[in-house]
């Protein structure tokens, strides 16, 4: 890991991760386990976006304990067993309208820091 | 709905417990491993790819721990965690435990049992179907704006047939003590005349059998009746052919149309009716204590039914050309019957929270005192991360736990209360006889109070103990650090409450002992000691003529002037504290009348010797003699209050009273009486009374259907009743004697009310000085304990044994002295509140204190006085402790 990755992941708005599990799973389409989830952040921000482990878990029971996601045991890729985690509806429902409040908020941002 | 789902996962996991540990486990295991699988992919050697991996990870059983954490509840967890904690603090301590359970237990045991007697005597409701919804109406007088026991028919008639504001109503007369036989044998029993429609007013149609029909309230048509469930069931051993049958009642018969509904019970005056006749209507007639009852239509308040009867009765009024003196007044009906004892009960519910309050704050002081011994720990915990609401949730943890188990040991202290108060409450006292009991609204109410207490027990010291500042106590390497200021006058101003508190009781107690001591010495006008006395009341066909009446009388007295070893016999229609039943309105003949309706008098028939048998002390005149016959002039004697009232200071001698016949108010006329002596007032109903105007005629002259023996005998008690039933049996073996006592008994009954409140709020006032005094001797104990070193110091550089005591006892008594100015402040703050509630009102038989004003500074200093002494012994004995610490053993501490 680079300094410079180390530097942009403290960048990550808090209450943006749950968001970033959310639209990655609804990305996919599939159910995914922790370690895919994290994997697919990463790849999908060119490396920009590190998840760590100790606030990957976190964020998953909450959204477990919401609703939002549900988890299953299932073989993975491997053929080991693994826990997967799958949108439900609560979940697609709040990952549109997180999205959308998102996409405001960045919109909005980037007026402000934009040169005019 | 979202919330809802989220507590059924949570708790399907709570149940999973184990399982989820393991799953999460074995997701983090799964995780690094094929973070390690990627590592070796990326080029590393399996033991770089692994330490990286979980480098990378971190530390994997706290990360599983915070996962697993989100699914718990927090607060239960951690609940959990301070009971335990709380209960071995506790157990460490037993001594501390077990003074503040008791504590609180007197507290919150005698705050349930007297709940409990509020809850069953005045909030239950009747036990009548929507019985919130009745109401009683009766006539107020405008002059003296208090209830009017008259009711004239026509009214009550206008108002049943008029008014839109009730589903239905009728009346009743007050309950009569009548002579019941059937099976060929006679007792008193209680009969209530309704009407009509009574059981249906009140939602309760008879068990068996009907009602009364609207007829049958016409005279004449009356003779039948409806019994109770009880007598049905105990008297005639729930014969089910009752129906029909034919009781008799005062020699007269009637018979049984129905049978009540075992819920009817109506239990608020002196006895509960057993049989119920119909109530007859004669439209002309003004009938004393005829209540009317109406259950109020839907939409309708009291305060609207009674704007209605009030236009319907000055209606009433203007038609017969009555001018307008009585107003309607609807009220409650269960709190219309049971407001006579409502003043007391809850003067007694406010003696007993006064209690609770101590009881609190004297434990608040303990434990304050106990923080100060655990500041080191506080400190410590604080110093480990504990935050400020983790301290003081620990402090109300542990106060609760001691209120729980203070209600806990309440809960049986209170029905241990209630059964020990239920035997020795005097029975006129409550206004029901349902049992009172446990329910579950007590427990209820105990719950709440003991939070309560909780809070306010727990609260302060908690506060005060998370503020400890860890630096300096932990700075410190002994335990020689001494209380705060803060500590020092918060401990000293919840001494001063309570002592305040205290005065308040004792003080209370200090005015129910004067009063009971002036109302036992107080001038009764009358003293009779062990003359006996009974009642007879003449019912049935047999005395509807003055004649048979007198010669039932006449043999009476004759029979029992005969029993072996009676010596004096005496008749009355009345007697000294047991009242009479004849009543009359007098002017002054000649002279302008002193009202409208003269002077309301008490009346008494009494034989010529009656003054001279009851010692009472004729003040002028002559007393009545055999010659004031039916054929003589009409006499009369008044009373010391009647002379007054009609004449001040004038010689009331030889004047003539004339009676003023008021139909309108049930007054019949009568001959005018001549005035030939003057009597001194006697207590009339009740020891705690003002005096009454009576008056005084001879039996002779004025024939009455009821009538009080009095007799002095030199036979024992046992023979003499016996003899005496014989004689009456004798004469007529339908009219029984009954309400048989000596007048010592009456005297003694006439303050057992008193008594009663006497020996209740000395029993609060006695709990409340020895809590006060725990708590002062707490406070000390902890003062000279803090303070060792420092008084060892002192002894040593000099300072005499003596000196030492005064100053801690000094100090106490400061703390003393300023609750007792508080406690005096807030007493007579409360005496001048509670004045009217105290006191009796003129003409009524209520009221608490005697003859004590609500000031009274002899009841204050004592109370100081018991209180100082209570509180220099609190302090004295652990101040002692001050003047024995060895210097040599308080240095090497250090």
């Amino acid at each position: 890991m680079t300094k410079e990755a180390l530097s942009k992941k403290a960048v990550l708005l808090p209450g943006t991760l749950e968001m970033l599990i959310l639209r990655s799973l609804e990305r996919t389409g599939e159910p995914m386990h922790g370690y895919g989830i994290a994997l697919y952040i990463k790849q999908i921000s060119k490396e920009v976006l590190l998840v760590e482990e100790g606030s990957l878990y976190p964020a998953l029971q909450r959204l477990a304990i919401k609703g939002l996601v549900k988890a299953e045991w299932s073989e993975s890729e491997t053929g080991r067993k693994a826990r997967f985690y799958k949108l439900t509806s609560a979940g697609r429902k709040q990952v549109t309208e997180e999205v959308a409040g998102f996409e405001k908020i960045l919109e909005a941002m980037l007026r402000v820091v934009q040169p005019a | 709905m979202s919330k809802l789902a989220e507590f059924r996962r949570r708790l399907i996991q709570l149940g999973r417990k184990s399982k989820v540990d393991t799953e999460l486990a074995e997701e983090m295991r799964q995780h690094l491993e094929m973070k390690v699988q990627a590592n070796i992919h990326a080029g590393m050697t399996p033991q770089e790819a692994r330490f990286e991996a979980q480098r990378e990870f971190g530390n994997r059983t706290r990360l599983q721990e915070e996962s697993r954490e989100l699914w718990r509840w927090m607060s239960l967890e951690s609940f959990f965690r301070s009971v335990r904690y709380g209960l071995r603090v506790l157990r460490k301590s037993p001594g501390f435990t077990a003074i503040a359970i008791l504590t609180l237990a007197l507290g919150i045991g005698a705050n349930a049992a007297i709940f409990s007697v509020l809850e069953a005597q005045l909030w239950r409701p009747l036990p009548f179907p929507d019985s919130e919804r009745l109401v009683e109406a009766h006539l107020v007088l405008r002059e003296r704006s208090r209830q009017w026991d008259v009711l004239p028919v026509r009214v009550f008639q206008a108002w049943r047939s008029e008014s839109h504001s009730f589903t239905n109503m009728t009346g009743y007369l007050y309950p009569q003590n009548r002579n019941l036989t059937a099976n060929g044998s006679s007792e008193r029993v209680h009969v209530m005349a309704v009407a009509a429609n009574f059981f249906d007013t009140l939602g309760l149609a008879p068990e068996r059998g009907r009602a009364f029909s609207s007829d049958e309230e016409k005279p004449g048509g009356n003779h039948l009746a409806i019994l109770s469930h009880a007598l049905w069931q105990n008297r005639f051993g729930s014969d089910p052919g009752m129906l029909g049958r034919v009781i008799t009642i005062d020699g007269e018969s009637y018979s049984v149309v129905g049978v009540a509904t075992s819920s009817l019970r109506i239990e608020y005056f002196y006895d509960e009716p057993a049989i119920f006749v119909p109530l007859a209507m004669e439209e002309s007639k003004v009938l004393r204590n005829l209540y009317a009852i109406g259950r109020l239509a839907p939409g309708f308040t009291p305060e609207g039914a009674q704007t209605e009867l009030e236009a319907i009765l000055q209606h009433q009024l203007k038609a017969e050309a009555i001018q307008p003196e009585p107003t309607a007044a609807v009220s409650n009906l269960r709190e219309t019957w049971t407001q006579f004892a409502a003043a007391p009960l809850y003067f007694f519910a406010g003696a007993v929270a006064l209690v609770l309050l101590i009881a609190c704050v004297n434990t608040a002081g303990l434990l304050l005192a106990r923080g100060l011994a655990r500041q080191r720990e506080f400190a410590l915990r604080a110093a480990l991360g504990a935050g400020v609401g983790t301290l003081i949730r620990q402090s109300l943890m542990e106060s609760l736990l001691l209120s729980v188990g203070g209600s806990a040991a309440g809960t049986v202290l209170g029905v241990w209360l209630v059964q020990a108060m239920s035997t020795f409450i005097p029975d006129d006292m409550l206004p029901r006889r349902a049992p009172v009991e446990f329910d579950t609204r007590v427990v209820l109410f105990a719950i709440i109070i003991s939070i309560a207490s909780a809070l306010l027990v727990g609260l302060v010291p908690g506060i005060l103990a998370s503020r400890v500042d860890a630096n300096r106590v932990l700075g410190q390497n002994s335990r020689s650090f001494t209380a705060g200021r803060g500590q020092r006058r918060m401990r000293s101003t919840l001494v001063s409450i309570e002592v305040a508190l205290g005065l308040v009781l004792l003080f209370g107690a200090g005015l129910f002992l004067s009063s009971f001591i002036r109302l036992v010495n107080a001038p009764r006008g009358f003293e009779a000691p062990g003359a006996l006395t009974f009642h007879v009341a003449l019912r049935g066909n047999d005395y509807s003529k003055p004649e048979q009446m007198q010669r039932y009388f006449r043999q009476l007295t004759d029979k029992l002037d005969s029993l072996p070893g009676v010596h004096e016999v005496t008749l009355g229609s009345g007697l000294p504290l047991a009242g009479t039943d004849l009543w009359g309105n007098v002017n002054v003949a000649g002279r302008p009348p002193i009202s409208k309706y003269g002077l309301y008098v008490d009346v008494f028939a009494v034989t010529p010797n009656y003054f001279q048998a009851l010692g009472m002390r004729l003040l002028a005149g002559r007393s009545f003699d055999p010659h004031d016959d039916a054929g003589s002039t009409r006499v009369a004697i008044v009373n010391r209050n009647a002379a007054r009232e009609l004449f001040g200071t004038e010689d009331p001698l030889g004047k003539v009273l004339e009676y003023v016949a008021a139909p309108g108010r049930g007054v019949p006329a009568e001959p005018p009486v001549q005035i030939v002596g003057v009597v001194e007032n006697a207590q009339e109903f009740n020891a705690n009374e003002l005096p009454f105007e009576e008056l005084y005629v001879p039996f002779a002259q004025k024939v009455v259907p009821s009538a009080y023996a009095l007799l002095y005998s030199d036979a024992p008690r046992g023979t003499l009743s016996s003899a005496i039933r014989a004689a009456a049996y004798d004469i007529d073996k339908n009219q029984p004697v009954y309400d048989m006592q000596t007048m010592d008994e009456r005297i003694d009954e006439s303050v057992s009310g008193a008594r009663f409140n006497l020996v209740l709020v000395a029993g609060l006032a006695g709990v409340a000085i020895l809590l006060v005094a725990i708590g002062i001797f707490g406070t000390v104990s902890y003062f000279v304990e803090q303070r060792t070193q420092e008084f060892g110091i002192r002894l040593a550089l000099g300072a005499s044994p003596r000196k030492l005591l005064a100053h801690t006892i000094g100090q106490s008594l400061l703390t003393g002295a300023v609750g007792l100015a508080l406690g005096v402040a807030t007493s007579l703050a409360l005496g001048r509140l509670l004045r009217h509630a105290l006191y009796l009102v003129p003409h009524e038989h209520t009221g608490m204190l005697y003859g004590v004003s609500i000031y009274d500074p002899l009841s204050l200093v004592c109370a100081g006085g018991v209180l100082f002494a209570a509180l220099l012994l609190a302090s004295y004995l652990p101040a002692r402790r001050a003047t024995r610490v060895d210097p040599m053993v308080a240095l090497r501490h250090e």
